[in-house]
């Protein structure tokens, strides 16, 4: 009689977390949410063939990335990410976006989302995207897939031909690459790390390391994942690693690899921030938060 | 007089090894395991263990356990345990000293690890903390960079047997971040079962398997490792 009235209470908690306005998708603890980074993985690569190879003539060996993350967007509250927008928008000369990740928050918020970055993943894109953990809750991958078409990709800049800097995009969502990510992750580096790239950037949602408090909240990789991923990115020379997930900044270099975090996107947020990095002959990033409302 | 306590510390776990003999029924002992093991980042591979218990008087004992893989990642721990007998259980303070040899990837994962638990027949509970350092293997006199500090994390530990831990035979359900050869991050749990049994006075046999999920705290959960291992102790 008390497992089952234990077994009823569990239900209605799942049920009671699972509606339309949930943010966490509680079953998700102990089950996936719908398809696992394996299949995200086929999917993803059946799209990239059938779109082909993405190269981004810049037209100069200088040019700007607007990078944020964490968005959280619901069709709500969305004030920061129209603001990365606007500024991105606005701002000249050669350039590019990405996004690391939990884009939306709750379910149904993708459509505003995608009103938002204007982004279909087709060859005249400029802006970039990748999964996080909230974007597949409530299996939501098929819908997110709808909207940016791919989690596991690559791309490059190019200077008329002369090649510029190599971004590999990887989908962390669930805290593993998985065992297929990881073999087309290797045999990309393996490849690419001969062609003479200025720079090799790999961006993802989760973090790697657990340096502080700040991350007190956010879970990240299995301690294998985290060995294996940090000597594979040393090895092939991987220079920079963005990420998102902690929703606090932090900056560290290991195996020469610069592993940078950034704040969140996310409003009503404290430090909420994005980044701008300026690409040439050095890479200089700078954090600029964005406006409070007070 | 420090290096002769570290030359001794090390040289202990030489010759006085073990299992887990369990609560109640402490003695030297040493203990051999093979282990399958398989995650989606290594692939198959297999793992041997010694391990080795030196009881040193009734309110102190230590263990020293080593582990060589087929995955080319090699761990060594050596664990000192002040324990106190209370009138129902035994309380005990752990100090964990980890040292994984990530030669695949060229690094080392240094982890020292302090609890406070407390034991009974049924179930041991261990709470604490433990600070992790990696570290380069390809450093050389310019580089800054070398070291990858995690100065703060949570340690758990919950067992629960089958029956008490002084019979001949037991099982046990494990949930933890900690297991004998790894100091999991605090989100990234593990859970085991494991089971002894008692051939004589001297021998047992040991077994488990243990299975690590990934992503449970991201909510999407997936199945990531599973270790299987068997093998025997002899307790002097």
């Amino acid at each position: 009689m008390k497992k089952t009235i234990y077994y009823i209470a569990m239900a209605l908690v799942l049920a009671a977390c699972a509606n339309e306005e949930s943010t966490l998708d509680m079953k998700g603890m102990f089950s996936p949410n719908g398809e696992t980074v394996n299949a995200r993985f086929e999917q993803s690569m059946a799209y990239n063939e059938f779109a082909g190879e993405i190269h981004m003539n810049m037209g100069t060996d200088d040019y700007t990335v607007y990078v944020c993350t964490d968005s959280h967007i619901t069709r709500k509250t969305h004030r920061n990410l129209d603001y990365f927008m606007a500024q991105y928008s606005a701002a000249e000369g050669p350039k590019l976006a990405l996004h690391l990740g939990d884009i939306i928050d709750a379910q149904k918020n993708f459509p505003c989302a995608d009103s938002i970055l204007h982004t279909g993943r087709t060859k005249a894109d400029t802006i970039f995207t990748t999964p996080g953990n909230h974007d597949i809750y409530f299996k939501q991958w098929p819908i997110y897939r709808e909207f940016f078409k791919t989690g596991i990709y690559w791309f490059d800049t190019q200077n008329n031909g002369k090649k510029l800097d190599l971004y590999i995009c990887l989908d962390t969502a669930e805290g593993t690459p998985g065992t297929k990510q990881f073999q087309w992750l290797r045999e990309l580096l393996a490849k690419k790390s001969t062609e003479g790239y200025r720079r090799i950037i790999v961006f993802t949602h989760t973090h790697f390391w657990k340096l502080d408090a700040s991350q007190g909240h956010t879970s990240n990789y299995s301690l294998e994942d985290t060995y294996e991923l940090a000597g594979l990115f040393a090895q092939y020379g991987v220079d920079y690693v963005w990420t998102g997930h902690q929703h606090a900044r932090q900056s560290v270099i290991y195996k020469g690899v610069n592993y940078l975090v950034l704040d969140a996107t996310k409003d009503e947020e404290k430090g909420q921030a994005y980044m701008i990095v300026n690409m040439g002959e050095s890479a200089i990033y700078r954090y600029i938060n964005y406006p409070t409302l007070d | 007089m420090k290096k002769k306590i570290l030359f001794l510390a090390l040289l202990c776990p030489l010759w006085v090894l073990a299992g887990n003999p369990g609560f109640g029924d402490r003695r030297y002992s040493i203990s051999g395991l093979v282990e399958y093991s398989y995650n989606p980042t290594w692939g198959h591979h297999a793992n041997f263990d010694v391990q080795s218990l030196l009881p040193v008087n009734p309110y102190l004992e230590m263990e020293a356990r080593l582990q060589f893989s087929t995955a080319n990642v090699h761990t060594g721990v050596v664990q000192v345990r002040p324990k106190f007998e209370l009138p129902v259980g035994e309380l005990f303070l752990e100090t964990d000293v980890l040292c994984k040899l990530v030669a695949r990837s060229r690094m080392t994962d240094m982890d020292v690890a302090l609890a406070l638990g407390y034991r009974m027949d049924y179930v041991s509970v261990t709470l604490g903390v433990f600070s992790r350092v990696m570290s380069d293997w390809d450093r050389d006199w310019h580089t800054t960079d070398s070291y990858m500090v995690e100065p703060f994390n949570l340690l758990y530990r919950l067992e629960v047997f089958g029956r008490p831990q002084n019979n001949p035979w037991n099982i046990s359900f494990l949930f933890s971040n900690v297991d004998d050869y790894q100091i999991e991050r605090m989100w990234q749990p593990l859970f085991a079962l494991g089971a002894w049994y008692d051939i004589d006075d001297h021998w047992r046999i040991n077994a488990g398997v243990q299975c690590k999920p990934t992503g449970m705290f991201h909510l999407d959960a997936t199945f990531y490792g599973i270790t299987a291992r068997a093998g025997f102790s002899y307790r002097f």
